[in-house]
């Protein structure tokens, strides 16, 4: 793949090394690719170095001047008791708790559902469609209908447990750690269905005679789980995990209609914060150096992720 | 390999430069915009055909219905402006107008909050108003005190005050019954009102639902802390103050309806407004809004001024006020349709009793036909000579909002009121150095 | 990546008896199963009724007063049954309507984009050889990990400097720019016998003929996959939508649904109007081509 243009003469197209149907052609490529690579060097390219410029300044767009303060931001981030730091790692605690409650049940059960839509049953699809059904309906409309439901007076859910002689005032939307419970759970509500959806592909692509061998050999349900369908699944559950981390990660909307960030800002997540920071305190330049303090955590986080599923596959 | 890396190292600043252009085209300098040297003149409209945008809050109680309705009959008699009605919820105003403005899609007339007001003047949102404030006729006189001055910085006048909205007691006059306590006897002082909390208790009935939100749990801990003799920040609002001897005694106050079993300890947002309406409770402190929430008709209520259970009398209200923007390119024509809309609104303001605002103007306000025709008020109107209105700073509602925060701690009992209110103390005073670093005075 | 294995039985059981060896775990199988069969459909219908029934909860409740949504939680048929909250989301305060019809202009200008773009650029990193193709295509994956907040406020300013605040264009294009797309495309394509394109080639096609009449029709599947993912992220996304859109007749259904929740928060049978407005148009298209959507979700997984 070495661009070496004095070559290209001498050999004649098709028969270059680097791949059957390659053809050098910078014009063309460039061509074809001009459409994406605009769009991506202005609102991907551009911003990344931008953001980075910002967070080196004091930068409130209502006022005339946004004065440089080199890593004056970043410093302000890791030292305890400044204007920014307590709220900040606040805010990552509450990302990080809840990516750590959410991830397993998100894996989990989405797994055990396509395990039970991959036995021979009826109706399969009705099932499969009716799980996905939430996730076309937008954060938003679950955002507000679970926060109804979850109200402490007024919500369903506390009525139906105290028909049940439970406690039935309990603070969903209001403290900790019911907040946290109610985040998740309707997380999970939320999203089952992608994931199921996909995990249950991947059940399907792995081989029925993989089963059989097991069965003859006297595997039992469990061990056949083990040994045949979880290997079997490790490309796409690999691929449902980083996704499920990531989003988990990136969660927002849940937390901002359904708890407000609440209690105080328990369940502020980072997102939120920095959301808010920048566009509405209009603190960007402090807002930005948060952003690349999360991007390095995360990568972090992406490449522990990865080493671990390298070394699986090993 | 030196030359392809150098052609990429090429290709990437290329890259990066177009969208730096792009960037730099807008003018991230913004410069000048403070220079606010647009001021509004009053006088009829006599320009070309325009359609001005209206933002405001007012999406609760009648107002949904009354507000369309007057600014159809605005658009009706004037021909050559037509306003358009944008409602929005409060918080969403204040967060999303700043940058709107600046990026010239804002409104050209806006309603805000007194707290609002000198920040947005410091960020230089705001077009000068004491042309039509003289054309209105208006001085500081002729608005309840302090109401007027809230739209004063820097040595010029930027707002009208529009109305006033104090909190008052509402009561559910059966569940007070169910206590055996006479309905028409509502508590006015702090021994009363513990009186009838208690029989309320003896009853089973949690008498007045404390929540953590501002709506209204901050209000009330304002009101209280007045109450108690003490306030929020000093008089240059360079320090908070609201973690002094009063505030905790003000926070104490609340936490302990809490641990005396008159309220429930973990209440959602507006959940004491729905316990009210539920006839699970009997008293909530709320806004003067609230008359015309459309679930009241259904319930036996009374209002009454809120009981004084501390020193001195004292109540927190909030004002609106009449606001014209400085949008980047703003055309004349224009705010000078606002500013004749704002006119007629003033002019025809006796209805606006209706909403369950009452009109800052004191003549429209003291009329006796807005008390016969709104007897509802009359508590809320007693209240005005002792309501207590925002403090006004550039950028105080990021330290107005550490007080919520202190409320909402304290009551769901995560930090004494102390502790709570020293946090948020600590907090404030670095946001108002910032302030005073970002804004000036 | 079809569903055909859900409603046909697959090998074991479905053989006929007397196939030798094979048909004594096969019908052994299936006795033990059948008590498990049973706790199958037990465990799904439990799963679907906690889907449905709160859904069902919500349609009910927006025909409630609100007196009755506030002091009757538990029962839920409405009594009295009224219009009250679709009267006053239909007096246009609340334009929810338009809501929908924005949403769905984003969603699918966006989708469009993305697909002619990824489509066109993924064909050239996997079919072509260029000067720099090694940094764009590393450059381009390594933007796949980078979380989209680092873009939030930088991209604000583009937006607000190119004045698209409050416009469509903010909702639909800077989401287009986004790395996934031409990976999954690039990686498809690679995928591709490459037998049909070099006998085109050879036949004198060029590049744009045999983009657009051969590895497209081809990629169909992969296409679906792409469009049905970037259709709804789009009609998802939340934060974004809430800080560029201002007036409330621009808003998409997300943010717009937030405003209605904020502007009548103690008027719960007004805000789960809302909610199923928002929820029926969407749910209606998703039946209708609900196999089609799921299964193009699925194979994303199985593909990427």
């Amino acid at each position: 793949m070495v661009a070496n243009s004095a070559l290209a003469p001498l050999v004649p197209r098709g028969t270059r090394p680097g791949g059957r149907g390659v053809h050098r052609k910078n014009a063309t490529a460039y061509l074809f690719l001009a459409p994406f690579l605009i769009l991506f060097c202005v609102f991907v390219l551009a911003p990344a170095v931008y953001g980075l410029w910002i967070s080196l300044h004091i930068w409130n767009p209502l006022l005339p001047n946004q004065p440089f303060v080199g890593l004056e931001n970043y410093t302000q981030l890791f030292t305890p008791g400044s204007l920014t730091s307590g709220d900040f790692w606040e805010s990552m605690r509450a990302t990080g708790i809840f990516t750590v409650a959410s991830v397993p049940f998100l894996l989990v059960i989405p797994l055990l559902i396509a395990v039970l839509l991959n036995q021979k049953i009826r109706g399969g699809t009705v099932f499969r469609a009716i799980f996905f059904a939430p996730y076309v309906l937008g954060v938003a409309v679950i955002g507000v209908i679970w926060r109804y439901l979850l109200d402490p007076q007024l919500g369903v859910v506390n009525h139906l447990l105290g028909l049940f002689g439970l406690t039935s005032d309990v603070p969903w939307t209001v403290d900790v750690p019911w907040v946290w419970i109610s985040l998740v759970a309707v997380t999970i509500w939320w999203t089952l269905g992608f994931n199921t959806v996909i995990l249950l592909a991947g059940l399907q692509g792995i081989n029925k005679e993989l089963y059989d061998a097991a069965s003859v050999d006297g595997a039992g349900a469990m061990r056949k789980f083990f040994s045949v369908t979880l290997p079997g699944l490790r490309p796409v559950l690999s691929f449902v995990t980083t996704v499920t981390i990531l989003a988990s990660a990136n969660m927002f909307g849940q937390s901002y209609l359904i708890t407000h960030g609440g209690p105080g800002h328990a369940t502020r997540t980072a997102i939120m914060y920095i959301a808010d920071e920048g566009l509405s305190q209009n603190q960007m330049g402090a807002a930005s150096a948060m952003s690349y303090v999360l991007f390095a955590l995360l990568a972090v986080v992406s490449l522990v992720n990865f080493r671990l599923q390298r070394d699986k596959s090993e | 390999m030196h030359r392809k890396y150098g052609r990429s190292v090429l290709a990437a600043a290329l890259a990066t430069g177009i969208g730096a252009a792009l960037v730099a085209c807008g003018g991230s300098s913004g410069g000048g915009a403070s220079s606010g040297s647009g001021a509004v003149s009053g006088g009829a409209y006599s320009g070309p055909a325009v359609t001005i945008s209206f933002w405001n809050g007012w999406t609760g109680g009648a107002a949904p219905v009354l507000v369309p309705e007057l600014i159809k009959k605005f658009n009706d008699s004037h021909k050559n402006i037509t306003v358009k009605d944008v409602p929005m919820q409060w918080g969403d105003i204040s967060a999303k107008m700043p940058l709107a403005v600046k990026a010239g899609k804002g409104p050209d007339v806006s309603v805000a909050h007194g707290d609002d007001l000198a920040t947005y003047a410091a960020q230089g949102l705001l077009l000068k108003s004491d042309g039509i404030v003289k054309s209105l006729g208006y001085t500081a006189s002729d608005f309840p005190a302090g109401v007027f001055n809230a739209g004063h910085y820097n040595g010029s006048q930027y707002a009208i005050p529009w109305s006033v909205t104090p909190l008052g007691l509402y009561v559910n006059k059966s569940v007070l019954k169910q206590a055996r306590l006479d309905p028409a006897a509502i508590p006015t002082d702090k021994a009363s009102y513990l009186k009838s909390l208690d029989a309320l208790k003896a009853a089973g009935v949690k008498g007045e639902w404390v929540d953590g939100y501002v709506f209204t749990g901050t209000f009330e801990f304002e009101s209280l802390i007045w109450q108690f003799g003490g306030d929020l920040y000093n008089k240059d609002v360079s320090e908070a103050t609201f973690n002094s001897g009063a505030g905790v005694q003000a926070l104490t106050w609340m936490t302990d309806l809490v641990k005396n079993g008159h309220s429930p300890a973990n209440v959602a947002q507006d959940g004491n407004w729905n316990a009210l309406v539920a006839g699970k409770t009997a008293f909530n402190w709320n806004g003067v809004w609230q008359t015309t929430n459309n679930a009241l008709p259904k319930v036996e209520w009374a209002a009454a001024s809120v009981p004084q259970i501390g020193t001195e009398k004292a109540v927190w209200s909030s004002s609106t006020h009449w606001i014209f923007m400085n949008n980047k390119g703003q055309d004349k024509n224009k705010t000078a349709a606002a500013a004749a809309f704002v006119k007629w609104m003033n002019d025809n303001s006796a209805g606006w009793a209706a909403t369950g605002e009452l009109p800052a103007d004191n003549t429209v306000r003291n009329a006796p036909s807005l008390l016969a025709n709104y007897p509802n008020l009359k508590p809320f109107l007693d209240e005005l000579p002792y309501a207590h209105y925002e403090t006004v700073s550039p950028g105080i509602s990021a330290a107005n909002a550490t007080i919520t925060t202190a409320v909402n701690e304290a009551i769901l009992g995560k930090k004494s009121p102390k502790q709570a209110l020293d946090d948020a103390a600590a907090k404030a005073n670095q946001l108002l150095k910032q302030n005073k670093s970002q804004y000036g005075g | 990546m079809t569903t055909n294995s859900l409603s046909r039985p697959t090998s074991s059981s479905a053989e006929p008896p007397g196939s030798g060896s094979r048909r004594r775990p096969a019908t052994a199988m299936r006795r033990r199963t059948r008590p498990g069969r049973i706790a199958v459909y037990v465990v799904l219908a439990i799963t679907a009724l906690i889907i449905v029934v709160p859904l069902a909860w919500i349609f009910l409740t927006s025909f409630k007063t609100d007196f009755a949504a506030i002091n009757a939680p538990g029962s839920p048929w409405p009594k009295p049954f009224v219009f009250d909250a679709y009267h006053t989301l239909s007096s246009g305060q609340q334009p929810i309507f338009r809501w929908f019809l924005n949403s769905l202009a984003a969603a699918s200008l966006q989708t469009l984009i993305i697909l002619v773009t990824a489509s066109m650029g993924a064909y050239a990193l996997a079919r072509m050889e260029f000067r720099g193709k090694r940094i764009v295509f590393g450059v381009i994956v390594a933007t796949l990990l980078v979380p989209p907040v680092i873009f939030l406020i930088p991209n604000y300013l583009i937006v607000q400097n190119l004045g698209w605040l409050d416009t469509l264009w903010a909702v639909s294009v800077p989401g287009a720019a986004g790395a996934f797309g031409i990976f999954f495309l690039r990686q498809f394509f690679v995928g591709l016998p490459t037998e049909i394109e070099e006998a085109a080639r050879i036949d004198g096609a060029g590049d744009i003929r045999i983009f657009l009449q051969i590895v497209l029709p081809l990629s169909r599947p992969a296409i679906a996959t792409l469009a049905v993912l970037s259709f709804l992220a789009n009609w998802n996304d939340f934060l974004w939508p809430v800080y560029v859109l201002l007036s409330p007749d621009k808003l998409t259904l997300q943010p717009g649904l937030s405003v209605l929740q904020g502007a009548y928060s103690t008027h719960f049978g007004i805000v789960m109007a809302g909610a199923v407005i928002a929820s029926i148009p969407v749910l209606i298209i998703f039946t209708l081509a609900q196999r089609q959507i799921v299964d193009s979700v699925a194979s994303s997984g199985v593909k990427g």
